[in-house]
């Protein structure tokens, strides 16, 4: 009998996290004109894909969306075991000194972007790497594996030693013991990180719109602000692109979303 | 499981390296009987009158300079406001751009070195000439980056004026003839109110009220007093005649129904879509959304005049072409520029619903867009646009945004909306040191 009040709840927020996707799905398959001259949130008359089509080929969103799984992608590998080197030597060889290590890790994790802007402009100019898609796969490896690390750390200092001894008296060494022992044992927390760290990627926008000034090495999230114009809002191609833009957040979502469901869980260390 | 995985990082890897070798770019090269490359960049809609008069300039400029190729790239408003000054002080920069004028933009980075002076070469290919003074006004800036004056540091194509949209249905069904003076103007929105229609779609939140605001000080102001609010070229009293006369009037609009009270919180997207559906008579707002209605607008017969009784509009230059200081073609940026000031491009331009600086007005076929260009037309030539109320300072926009919704809203009587945005305004001029 208690389940029909929180099925009722969850209902109800199920339709208002929906709503604003409904709206767009509605618009995005609207005509300018029956836009302009009707409800923003009347259904469309028909199925108008010329929208879609449009910002399609006027971004080339393909080769966005080529160009923003080949950053996140690399990101999310590079990222996880850059974390995990670094984790190593934090969580379980407990270097000198790893707890203010920890903490200037924190505190660059909480650091605006904006704040980072320039220093990495000249910096990337220097190493002639501004305007390329390599620039923002470094520097969004340091920013989520400054994250990783802080995380995995706590996660391996709860590492059971005694596994680890064991490995030591089979003559395992350190590389090995993080290479068979360490890697396999933390996986599905290793797993969530490089689901995370490439969604995380996929989205920002800040960063890459600075750095990727050539539209050939541009993301989709950058694409999409192509369409923002200084007065005018062109509300039916707005849609449309809001719309291709999720649909590859969304599908990622489904694919992992076992997984996803599972990293939950891995932070209870059992 | 275990191999798919290790494939996947596998793949991974491969990517990154696959990014490493692209990072190399190809420079273009300066040397004659080479091929060489325009890099090209606008942020305008590819169907729009900007868009498809500058596609045109493109394909004419191909056919005039052979072995010459452009690399066109459309790139958004917000990225090209936010990555300008970083981009123009790369090698990666194009070799022409379209920016956006005024003190914070292109001024900036004329002051910042990033631009080339183009004053010899506006002398020389006669741009002074098509450009009208209120319409030069954008493209010139001093040793400050304040406009009006120094050297020319972009090009301006086409131009842009706020004007009254009017519902010819209504206004017909409601026994309402188009105004020619402020007089008339009243009568009719007083007519409209009195049936029970809001005459004025309006929009606080964003630059449309503000604009009303500036319409009606301006009914009251000289050349002198604009340039002096807009260009520092003398003292600005907030409690004169023109802003006061202002502030009270719009007020009083509210209060008899002229302007909704609810329309503090409007944007100027819903502004517009309100008055193409027919909910509001009149909408009073600039020449861009003139193409937009031309297309999208069938439900109703429409049609525009100037703000009755003024001699001054808000209005001024659009964005303008700058060259960047870095560009490695300037020869072929400024044939470029002067392709797309030609007769053939301009008039174009003025065919697509945009409003061109230099068309022949007899080679405009549109009905329509004749309309727009006229009116266009007689401003510059009364030398009457007064450019927008947000100009004169860093961050005024939202000043007067909030302002005017106070005005609207009726939370603050008009002197005291008058002492608050004469507060910034104050400031930016100690800032100048004027």
């Amino acid at each position: 009998m208690r389940r029909y009040p929180v099925l009722a709840a969850l209902g109800v927020l199920a339709a208002a996290m929906l709503f604003p996707f409904v709206i767009v799905t509605f618009n995005a398959f609207k005509t300018p004109a029956e836009y302009s001259s009707g409800q923003p949130l009347s259904p469309p008359h028909g199925l108008n894909l010329d929208g879609i089509i449009t910002f399609w080929t006027r971004v080339d969103f393909g080769e966005k969306l080529w160009n923003s799984f080949m950053i996140s992608g690399s990101v999310a590998v590079l990222a996880v075991v850059l974390s995990v080197l670094n984790a190593y030597a934090l969580g379980i060889g407990r270097v000198r000194g790893r707890l203010s290590i920890l903490v200037v890790f924190l505190v660059a994790n909480t650091l605006p972007q904006e704040a980072l802007v320039y220093p990495l402009y000249y910096l990337a100019k220097e190493a002639g790497l501004y305007d390329s898609k390599l620039a923002i796969i470094i520097i969004f490896t340091v920013i989520q594996a400054a994250f990783g690390t802080y995380l995995l750390s706590a996660v391996l200092g709860q590492f059971p030693r005694e596994i680890l001894e064991a490995a030591r008296m089979d003559g395992a060494g350190r590389f090995t013991a993080l290479w068979r022992i360490v890697v396999p044992i933390s996986r599905p927390t290793l797993s969530v990180l490089v689901i995370f760290f490439f969604i995380w990627t996929w989205n920002e926008f800040f960063l890459p719109l600075i750095f990727l000034i050539s539209n050939d090495n541009q993301t989709v999230p950058v694409a999409l602000g192509v369409l923002q114009g200084e007065r005018e809002m062109d509300a039916t191609t707005s849609s449309a692109s809001a719309l291709l833009g999720i649909v590859p957040a969304v599908a990622f979502f489904l694919i992992f979303q076992r997984t996803l469901t599972r990293g939950v869980t891995v932070g209870a260390i059992k | 499981m275990i191999k798919l995985r290790c494939a996947a990082a596998l793949a991974a890897g491969a990517l990154a390296l696959a990014a490493c070798g692209s990072g190399a770019q190809e420079q273009p090269s300066a040397s004659p009987g080479q091929p060489r490359t325009l890099k090209l960049w606008h942020y305008e809609s590819a169907d729009g009158a900007m868009g498809k008069a500058w596609d045109a300039a493109i394909k004419k400029f191909e056919s005039t300079h052979p072995g010459v190729t452009v690399k066109f790239e459309a790139k958004g408003f917000e990225q090209i406001q936010k990555t300008a000054s970083m981009v123009l002080n790369s090698d990666q920069a194009p070799d022409i751009m379209e920016y956006n004028k005024g003190n914070a933009t292109a001024g900036l980075l004329s002051k910042q070195g990033l631009l080339t002076d183009l004053s010899e070469e506006a002398g020389k290919r006669g741009w002074d000439k098509l450009l009208s003074a209120s319409l030069a006004t954008t493209a010139k800036y001093d040793d400050r980056g304040i406009m009006g004056s120094g050297k020319w540091y972009g090009v301006p194509n086409y131009g842009e004026y706020v004007m009254v949209y009017y519902n010819k249905e209504m206004f017909e069904k409601n026994g309402v003839t188009v105004p020619t003076t402020f007089e008339e103007f009243t009568a009719a929105l007083d007519k409209f109110a009195k049936a029970g229609i809001t005459p004025i779609s309006n929009a606080g939140a964003e630059y449309p009220a503000q604009q009303i605001f500036y319409q009606l000080a301006l009914s009251k102001a000289s050349r002198a007093w604009i340039d002096s609010y807009e260009l520092y070229k003398g003292k600005v009293d907030f409690h004169g005649p023109e802003f006061t006369y202002a502030a009270d009037t719009l007020a009083d609009w509210v209060k008899k129904g002229y302007i909704a009270k609810n329309s503090a919180g409007i944007k100027a997207e819903d502004m517009a879509v309100a008055f193409m559906a027919g909910k509001f008579p009149i909408m009073v707002s600039g020449s861009w959304w003139y193409g937009r209605l031309q297309t999208q607008l069938k439900k109703f017969d429409w049609g525009t005049f100037l703000w009755p009784g003024n001699q001054f509009a808000p209005g001024s230059s659009g964005n303008i072409w700058v060259v960047p200081e870095k560009s490695a073609n300037k020869d072929l940026a400024y044939d470029f520029i002067d392709i797309t000031m030609s007769k053939e491009i301009q008039n174009l331009l003025g065919n697509s619903g945009g409003v061109p600086v230099a068309a022949d007005p007899a080679a405009i076929t549109d009905a329509k867009s004749k309309e727009l260009i006229d009116n266009f037309n007689k401003l510059t030539s009364q030398d009457a646009l007064a450019f927008y109320p947000d100009w004169p300072a860093p961050g005024y926009y939202d000043v007067l945004v909030a302002g005017v919704q106070s005005l609207i809203n009726g939370s603050k009587p008009p002197a005291k909306v008058l002492d608050e945005i004469a507060q910034p305004y104050n400031d930016n001029l100690a800032d100048l040191g004027n």
